[in-house]
């Protein structure tokens, strides 16, 4: 039998590059790796996810109790807006991007993704739209129309400057999203490894191919919605105004048929890891792993029919609620069939509970209860009474924190030793897990409890007595627990980067490619071309007598992308068009950023393809 | 898992903190439907949920890896009649929950049979209260604000509408809520049951004082005065036709000493925005999109402010003399009156019973 250390037989080639690559702070910013953008994206992350904390904890601190004046009017309303828009497009969004650049090519034993340079501009896209968004914050005040943007509360007639940032750096968002999803769809069908059939393609890769067609087919619609309120916030056009022949439900729709698909691009990525991470710490394949993925891509296609059910109170007839809410509840099936297959995997196996397995295992059932109040809303006699209530709160909250975020937090326990070469501390992993777990749960548990009792959502003060006091208070406690925990594991990050135990290629185990090269993985990724017999190419090699391990290649063999600074050029250029129409409101000559932002992107994209890689 | 029980009849509504917005207390047609569906899935969800959590545990506990034992697993793949199974029996569950639910999505949007009597009002949010014109009936013609009163055990159709941005109108106990959009007018049927007091507040972030939007919806009995509680107290309610009467009367002139708080709401130009039915000179506005509640009987209300404050002068004094301070960005300007002279219309207004 042979083991992880028998790869390490060969010198490492030195690989062939056009341009060798820059040292320090210029390698960082010119690189196309993507490992080091998969860096990127996951410190961004992390930062955003610290920031949107922060500002739950603050509103929370204003709903502790009843009639307080701490953040009050749009100044609570700026805070819901950026927490939401913050957790879900600059916190789980690079997040899920960070593990997607930095995993997928590994898992599908590739050397970098189709298109080295577009993964960059992705990556300077999205950094650019985060800042903007933010930005709102020194320039005038936040975005407080909400995080779903509704017309006409975000048009130029009810002023709220913070909404040309939201738009702003939205757009620029949803360009660095369907970038990044042509690329990654074009990397995972054309460049996995010899062997490497569809059906052997790991689940987390297969969920992140998913996500990128949700999101190469979702941004168009939300797109073109921002650009109609770009329209109207900078020259005055009514597309969302009733009075003019404009119609509000055209920006509901638009959002939403952007709006549920991303739910699944926040949720489909975490349901990988953990079908990725069970089975290392159970012994055994996952079960049913085709059922696993085609429900996940069954989820993928249905996910584009049911955006209808956050629009029941809207008024859209009882015909269209009744397709919608049929449609919805189709959902929970693939759902229940992915929860029934990781009980069949733990069923059976030798099960240990490192701090990666305990945040899977624990997503099961709080995955559970935010799928099963989910069921609930799909009922449209009964969402009538729950939609913009805290029923709905608590549903999302569990799903998003008890089902993505800490499949996520599983995903950054089981890969970091594979992206920095150290373990982290188990022992403060699982003082974050417990009190994480603890504090979502003192949270978001109370907050089903408040929507029965009539609580709406987005209110800024509440009266003493409509029997929301012990339920509010508990939601700010919790906030505490979950807020200890997250710092803990930054701490965690941040120590055990210098004084963590060596990790060695395959700390856990494990079974696919990337646990095969060295951690870190080399920038070439693999001295030799993996050969792939199973969806378990690395238990394979450990289980198997008759299995050869590959020869290196030669250097010469090894073709890598040089370095490059047109991604960032371009993505300058993009940035500044979009700065000349934001700031347009301030001073009309400042049409001429835009103007010289389009030559940047022109000249930039001419230099870009006819540069040497 | 022992947590989980006890969990569970938390959510089944088991805390001792009064719940006088309790959505699971109908008290109309459409609120049954909503609540029957809410305890028909929370039984369903629960067992579930159970089922799901006890074979979890289960596992945990049971293939816990032995100190020792380095051995594999048996190596299964799958289980294709387990991977049939409960793709089937979940597909079966979602078809005998979505025949029903469709059902009771027609019924929810049934229309009134317009043969008979119905009462029918216009609902308009507004930043940041609620207009109600009514339109069909004995109380055609009257306009009053954020307080909604109907009769019980009488057909109503609300259509909702608003005069800005999005808005909700919600009252947690009569039942589901719809969107007052801007350029639409939708429907919204139901036969209220009980008498009572019930509060209700937008459900649609509106905007800076989404918070402070809130509305009172009052059931009258049809015939002879009932006692109903609110918030603990005993509460008189006259009947339906009573509170019409009474309300489509004309403001009548203050008494001598109230006439300076008159003068001031005009000079003040208050009028610009708010009518008093009957009294001259306090009718010159026209009702606009802008305009602000119509005050011909604002001393009979409840609340003042979107059901914000309890209707008393010093509350009106303290709102008139500066809104912003009330409610965050409030339309209403602040420095219209001065403090002394806010007590003086104060004490007028409350007299408009």
């Amino acid at each position: 039998m042979a083991s992880v250390a028998d790869f390490a037989q060969a010198q490492a080639p030195v690989y062939h590059q056009e341009r060798p690559a820059k040292s320090g702070l210029v390698d960082w910013l010119t690189t196309v790796d993507h490992k080091k953008i998969g860096i990127l994206y996951g410190s961004a992350g992390l930062f955003w996810l610290l920031i949107g904390g922060l500002e739950a904890l603050l509103f929370r601190l204003q709903l502790a109790k009843p009639d307080q004046d701490l953040f009050i009017g749009n100044q609570y309303n700026g805070l819901v807006t950026m927490h939401a828009t913050t957790m879900v497009f600059l916190a789980v969004m690079p997040m899920i991007a960070g593990f997607s650049n930095y995993f997928v090519p590994l898992m599908i034993g590739a050397r970098d993704v189709a298109f080295p340079r577009l993964n960059a501009f992705s990556w300077y896209t999205f950094l650019f739209g985060s800042l903007v968004i933010n930005a709102s914050i020194v320039f005038a005040h936040f975005p407080a129309g909400g995080w779903t943007g509704y017309a006409p509360l975000s048009t130029r007639a009810y002023g709220n400057d913070g909404m040309d940032f939201w738009w702003a750096g939205l757009v620029l968002l949803a360009i660095s999203s369907m970038v990044a999803g042509v690329n990654f769809v074009v990397t995972i069908l054309n460049m996995r490894a010899p062997g490497m059939t569809l059906m052997r393609v790991p689940v987390l890769a297969w969920m992140m191919l998913v996500i990128q067609f949700l999101l190469a087919f979702s941004f168009p619609p939300v797109a073109v919605g921002l650009i109609f309120l770009a329209f109207d916030r900078t020259f005055g056009a009514v597309f969302y105004e009733s009075a003019m022949g404009g119609d509000p439900h055209l920006w509901q729709h638009l959002f939403w048929l952007f709006g549920h698909p991303e739910v699944y691009v926040l949720i489909l990525p975490s349901m990988g890891i953990v079908s990725e991470v069970l089975p290392v710490f159970a012994r055994r394949p996952l079960f049913g792993q085709h059922a696993v993925i085609f429900s996940g891509v069954f989820i993928g296609f249905v996910g584009f029919g049911v955006w209808g059910h956050h629009m029941f109170t809207a008024g859209m007839g009882p015909i269209a609620d009744a397709v919608f809410a049929a449609t919805t509840a189709v959902i929970a099936i693939p759902t229940g069939v992915k929860i029934f297959n990781w009980l069949g995997t733990l069923w059976g196996g030798k099960l240990t509970f490192p701090v990666p397995m305990l945040f899977a295992i624990s997503f099961i059932p709080m995955f559970t209860i935010g799928g099963l109040s989910g069921v609930m809303h799909a009922n449209a006699p009964l969402d009538l009474q729950q939609h913009d209530s805290y029923f709905v709160v608590a549903h999302f909250h569990y799903v998003l924190v008890g089902g993505a975020l800490q499949g996520l937090f599983s995903g950054i326990y089981f890969y970091f030793p594979k992206i920095t070469g150290k373990m982290l501390s188990e022992g403060l992993g699982k003082a974050h897990f417990w009190l994480f777990l603890l504090g979502m749960n003192i949270t978001f548990w109370p907050m089903h409890d408040l929507g029965n009792r009539g609580m709406p959502r987005r209110i800024f003060t509440y009266p003493a007595d409509a029997g929301w006091n012990f339920d509010n208070m508990l939601g700010t406690v919790g906030v505490f627990f979950m807020a200890a925990g997250t710092l803990l594991m930054v701490y965690n990050i941040f120590t055990s980067m210098k004084n963590g135990k060596t990790a060695g290629r395959d700390p856990w185990d494990a079974n696919t490619l990337e646990w095969m090269t060295e951690s870190p993985p080399p920038a070439h990724n693999f001295d030799f071309t993996p050969v792939v017999f199973s969806e378990r190419p690395l238990f394979d090699h450990k289980h198997s007598e008759d299995l050869a391990i590959p020869v290196p290649h030669e250097a010469e063999q090894i073709h890598m992308p040089s370095y490059s600074w047109k991604p960032l050029v371009v993505a300058s250029g993009a940035l500044l068009v979009i700065l000349g129409l934001l700031l347009l409101n301030l001073a009309p000559m400042l049409w001429l950023i835009s103007v010289a932002g389009a030559l940047t992107v022109v000249v930039g994209i001419y230099q870009w393809v006819t540069e040497p890689v | 898992m022992a947590a989980l029980p006890l969990l569970l009849a938390w959510l089944a509504g088991c805390s001792s903190e009064p719940a006088p917005r309790d959505t699971h207390a109908p008290v109309s047609d459409n609120g049954e439907i909503s609540s029957f569906f809410y305890s028909l899935l929370l039984y369903l969800d629960a067992a579930i949920l159970a089922i799901v959590v006890a074979v979890w545990a289960y596992a945990l506990v049971k293939f816990k890896k032995q100190a020792g034992d380095d051995t594999l697993p048996e190596q299964s793949h799958g289980n294709m009649k387990l991977e049939v199974i409960w793709t089937a029996i979940p597909t079966l569950i979602v078809v005998a929950i979505t025949v029903p639910m469709l059902v009771g999505v027609f019924q929810m949007s049934k229309r009134h049979d317009p043969n008979q009597p119905v009462v029918e009002v216009d609902v308009t949010g507004k930043q940041w209260w609620w207009e109600f014109d009514y339109k069909s009936g004995s109380a055609a013609g009257l306009h009053t604000a954020n307080e909604l009163h109907l009769p019980a055990d009488t057909a109503v159709t609300l259509h909702m509408t608003s005069a800005d941005v999005i808005h909700a109108w919600w009252v947690p106990r009569l039942g589901g809520k719809r969107d007052a959009n801007p350029g639409r007018n939708y429907p919204m049927s139901f036969t209220a049951k009980a008498p009572g007091i019930y509060d209700g507040q937008c459900a649609e972030l509106c905007g800076s004082s989404h918070a402070l939007m809130g509305t009172k919806l009052v059931v009258h009995p049809l015939a002879a005065e009932v006692e109903v509680d609110y918030k603990g107290q005993k509460v008189k309610l006259e009947s339906y036709e009573t509170w019409v009467k009474a309300q489509l009367q004309p403001a009548k002139p203050p008494v001598a000493e109230l006439e300076k708080g008159l003068k001031l709401f005009k000079e003040r130009t208050c009028p610009s925005c708010h009518l008093i039915n009957g009294l001259e000179g306090t009718d010159i506005a026209a009702r606009s999109a802008t305009s602000g509640p119509n005050l011909t009987h604002v001393g009979s209300r409840m609340a003042i402010a979107a059901n914000t404050l309890v209707n008393n002068p010093e509350n009106i004094a303290k709102w008139i003399s500066k809104p912003s301070a009330v409610k965050p960005g409030s339309k209403m300007p602040d420095g219209l009156v001065t403090p002394e002279d806010a007590k003086t219309i104060a004490a007028f207004l409350s007299s408009l019973k």
